[in-house]
């Protein structure tokens, strides 16, 4: 049993190192830096779980990107090439950008409040995951409001996109919900 | 051959291979979207044209890891004896790829070229050169940095457009009469891409960005470029160029609200 005592060891010792802690209120800091491992109020979920959970609520679950969205300026010239990548998704997810900004604004605000009660029918038991990418702070905001509008299962997949397709789970493409 | 003398370095290779395995798989599959992100780039921007390998002719560099997303220094270096008459750089994964198109005079010296852009996301970053004849040549460099494109430029719009237009011109070696010389152009432009939140508005800041440089000397060109809303704020330019004689350099810069800027530096000043 002596192995479990080092293990243990080298994990509190490794968590130590990494640990970012939560802060008191939405991140504001830069996007992409390290995150918490936790979420107060919320359960943070990986992959293969998370595929797991997908399966066994049949589509029940209400999956949203928080990523932020490419916008064409509008003086960018027709000569310009604008091609921004096709957006790929975790099947299901709508995605809302804008919804994890640290402060986001008003109308950004209610816009991802709405939706999310649209999506679960006013059911503030429903499953709700929020992810945006690897090492990326907006899913954390995201995943922390949706919890202040009164959600109380509120899943944050910290992984994002890339740790989903690192386990060969399928995407799909998806365009940007049109918010305010 | 060096790296496999000991068995030390082999275990250590072979475990090292071990832990990155599943990796690998993940990585053919980015590479498989790599590849087809480039074709569509090459369909789009030069259609019905072939691409070489740019081996021994173009290279590009940038940390493989950059430090500021929004501030990725590029070096684009061109070797052998084929005369250069353009050079396209292309950030794949960027919305808007086609960072900067460069096309050079009689009186550049295109060999070393350096740019500072914003980088979306992990991307690889293409070189193409275009040969006096007409060829294209390509070189590719991988770069890891993310979130180049939101950005803030800086704390305060209004103050990054005070002095807008400013430039600086240093030469980075001896002025010296018929041989080729490296200038450094600085110029101040928030080169906002409209995709920066103003922090205190709350609101997206309308792009502006400059759409292009004219820089010559006594008359003579050296580059135009064409760009958008890759180059970072504050684009610093290094560039090669040959001069005959004590002149001036003229830069004119044009930015997308059709707002001209036209500077004149004395060659070698003081």
């Amino acid at each position: 049993m002596r192995w479990l005592g080092l293990t243990a060891a080298i994990l509190a010792i490794g968590l130590a190192v990494a640990a970012t802690p939560e802060p008191p209120g939405y991140w504001t800091g830069p996007t992409h830096s390290p995150v918490p491992s936790s979420l107060t109020g919320g359960k943070v979920i990986h992959a293969r779980r998370l595929a797991a959970l997908l399966k066994d609520e049949h589509q029940h679950a209400v999956i949203v990107d928080v990523s932020s969205a490419p916008r064409r300026p509008e003086n960018l010239p027709t000569s310009s090439h604008w091609l921004p990548l096709p957006h790929h998704a975790i099947p299901g997810a709508i995605w809302i950008p804008g919804a994890g900004l640290g402060d986001a604004p008003a109308q950004i605000d209610s816009f991802y409040r709405q939706r999310l009660a649209a999506a679960t029918g006013n059911d503030p038991n429903r499953t709700v995951i929020v992810y945006c990418h690897t090492r990326c702070w907006l899913s954390w905001n995201g995943a922390k409001r949706a919890i202040s509008y009164g959600y109380r299962n509120v899943y944050w997949f910290p992984d994002g996109i890339e740790g989903w397709r690192a386990v060969h789970f399928p995407t799909t493409v998806v365009t940007p919900e049109a918010t305010p | 051959m060096g790296l496999m003398r000991t068995p030390a370095r082999a275990v250590a290779l072979a475990c090292l291979a071990m832990v990155t395995l599943p990796v690998i798989t993940h990585a053919d599959e980015e590479d498989a979207d790599r590849g087809a992100r480039w074709k569509q780039l090459q369909e789009s921007i030069f259609p019905h044209r072939q691409i070489q390998d740019g081996g021994g002719i173009i290279s590009v560099d940038a940390p493989p890891r950059a430090l500021d997303a929004a501030l990725v220094p590029v070096e684009l270096q061109i070797s052998g004896n084929k005369s250069v008459k353009a050079i396209y750089l292309i950030i794949d994964d960027n919305p808007a790829p086609l960072a900067a198109h460069f096309v050079f005079g009689p009186k550049a010296d295109p060999h070393d070229l350096k740019l500072r852009v914003r980088v979306n996301q992990y991307t690889n970053i293409h070189a193409i050169a275009e040969t006096a004849d007409g060829q294209l040549y390509a070189s590719t460099k991988f770069v890891k940095a993310a979130g180049g494109c939101s950005a803030p430029a800086g704390s305060d719009d209004a103050a990054a457009l005070q002095d807008i237009g400013r430039m600086k011109l240093r030469l980075l070696s001896t002025f010296n009469a018929g041989k080729p010389v490296q200038a450094q152009l600085m110029i101040r432009h928030p080169n906002f891409n409209g995709m920066q939140m103003n922090q205190i508005t709350r609101y997206y800041t309308p792009a502006r960005f400059i759409r292009s440089i004219d820089a010559t000397y006594n008359g003579g060109q050296i580059f135009h470029m064409d760009a958008d809303i890759s180059l970072s704020t504050d684009p610093v330019i290094t560039f090669g160029f040959v001069p005959h004689e004590k002149g001036q350099m003229k830069v004119v810069a044009q930015d997308s609200s059709n707002t001209t800027f036209n500077h004149s530096f004395d060659v070698p000043g003081v």
